[in-house]
């Protein structure tokens, strides 16, 4: 029933798109952190032109293979695929519900809480590069990360544990019957 | 009869959740990214285990002069210079030790590259391994000189199991045999503590140019502009950079 569900909201050509932009852009988003303070420089730079600045970028890209271990990777392509589907289906049912009050509270809460958790856990958590070891270390808690079992990445893993859930949550609503009860 | 019961919410939720959510992603990165490093340095060596706090100057315009004190593999006098700072049991160092290596192959020859290495062990992650072999690579500089550095640091790249999994006690007499030192020599030198200040001073100029991990890397082009290098770069995103270097002069 679910996977019907699914169907029928990525055949529309507007969703499909939808999901698409979103899912690149939380990817990218992730993939170009690490490289945020060096993009910066380069658009300080006047000298610099901004088609080398896109050909460092798209460049950048290959840092997926680079900069992330295979889990990593694996789960930073995922989080972004939920969450572009999370974004597509609340878009979806929030145009079916128009006008008629609703509570995504759960929806809401599962969803950023999985993109959040997942953001920490990418990148290389072993070596201290990313977000979760910056504010570890901000609170002098680094070597917590060394007593992780996987040096961090949990984090996505729950990330996605959570985007899961936020889905399922979403598409039980949009398959939930408009019912009259007494 | 009423449609099915669904609680009254703010419209404004879902919106102001994934605002909620940037916001604390971008305070991350901005706090992260404005805090040195406070590396604790365990020296192995009788040494207090906490570093010496630079300025939180964050500026890759803070990058030490490269001098012929450092470890250079190329042209010194090379128009561009990537000053790597490194951890012997990082995974993603071991990576970037790679491209680097490639870097050079394309580069090195004709003197346009210069790529100088410089200590910057995460004790907090690779307990007591990362600093020994540091340590280690510096006793084998002192005496075999910039060869034997780059052959003992090549080599423990190539057999590295990293993350602190490495067996340093094997590898490390394996690797001086191997460079052509003399062992009693090199475990005198190891055990003298004499390089801690040195690579204290590495950590500290990684930290004052922003360094917050490893690899962290400072491209220094012809002109004197620097740019940051995070994280183990593909090579295709390195040359790019090189590119844009040259294009400065």
């Amino acid at each position: 029933m679910y996977v019907k569900t699914l169907g029928v909201v990525f055949a529309k050509p507007l969703y499909a798109t939808l999901f698409l932009v979103i899912s690149f852009f939380v990817l990218s988003v992730a993939i170009m952190l690490p490289h945020v303070g060096l993009i910066r420089t380069l658009w300080q730079y006047e000298s610099v032109s901004v088609v080398e600045i896109l050909l460092l970028i798209a460049n950048l890209y290959g840092s997926l293979g680079t900069n992330f271990t295979i889990l990593s990777a694996s789960y930073t392509v995922v989080i972004a695929l939920l969450f572009g589907m999370q974004v597509t289906l609340l878009a979806y049912y929030l145009k079916s519900i128009r006008n008629k009050a609703t509570n995504l509270t759960s929806v809401g809460a599962s969803g950023v809480g999985g993109l959040i958790s997942g953001f920490f856990g990418i990148g290389c958590a072993s070596c201290g590069t990313f977000l979760l070891s910056s504010i570890l270390v901000l609170f002098g808690a680094g070597g917590l990360l060394a007593w992780l079992p996987f040096g961090g990445e949990e984090f996505g893993l729950i990330g996605i544990g959570l985007l899961v859930y936020a889905n399922y949550l979403i598409i039980k609503k949009i398959d939930a019957p408009k019912v009259c009860t007494s | 009869m009423e449609e099915t019961t669904q609680k009254q919410t703010n419209p404004y939720l879902i919106p102001a959740a994934i605002l909620i959510a940037g916001a604390f992603v971008a305070a991350a990165l901005y706090f992260g990214g404005s805090a040195p490093t406070p590396v604790a340095v365990g020296t192995g060596n009788n040494q207090p285990a906490v570093a010496q706090q630079p300025e939180p100057t964050g500026s890759t315009n803070s990058v030490r002069p490269v001098t012929s004190e450092d470890h250079i593999k190329g042209n010194p006098d090379a128009p561009i210079k990537i000053v790597e700072y490194s951890d012997f049991e990082c995974p993603f160092c071991k990576r970037f030790h790679d491209t680097m290596n490639e870097v050079m192959d394309k580069y090195g020859d004709s003197g346009e590259v210069a790529w100088v290495f410089r200590q910057f062990p995460l004790e907090q992650l690779h307990p007591v391994k990362a600093q020994a072999v540091a340590v280690a690579s510096e006793c084998a500089a002192e005496q075999g000189g910039n060869d034997a550095f780059w052959k003992f640091t090549d080599g423990y790249f190539d057999v590295t199991l990293t993350n602190n999994r490495t067996d340093i006690e094997t590898v490390i007499p394996q690797l001086v045999k191997e460079a052509g030192l003399d062992q009693a020599a090199f475990q005198t030198c190891f055990e003298s503590g004499k390089y801690d200040d040195h690579i204290e001073a590495d950590i500290a100029n990684a930290v004052e140019t922003g360094g917050r991990g490893t690899p962290w890397s400072v491209m220094i082009g012809p002109d004197g502009k620097t740019y940051p290098v995070n994280g183990a770069q593909p090579l295709a995103a390195i040359e790019q950079l090189i590119s844009i270097a040259k294009n400065e002069q």
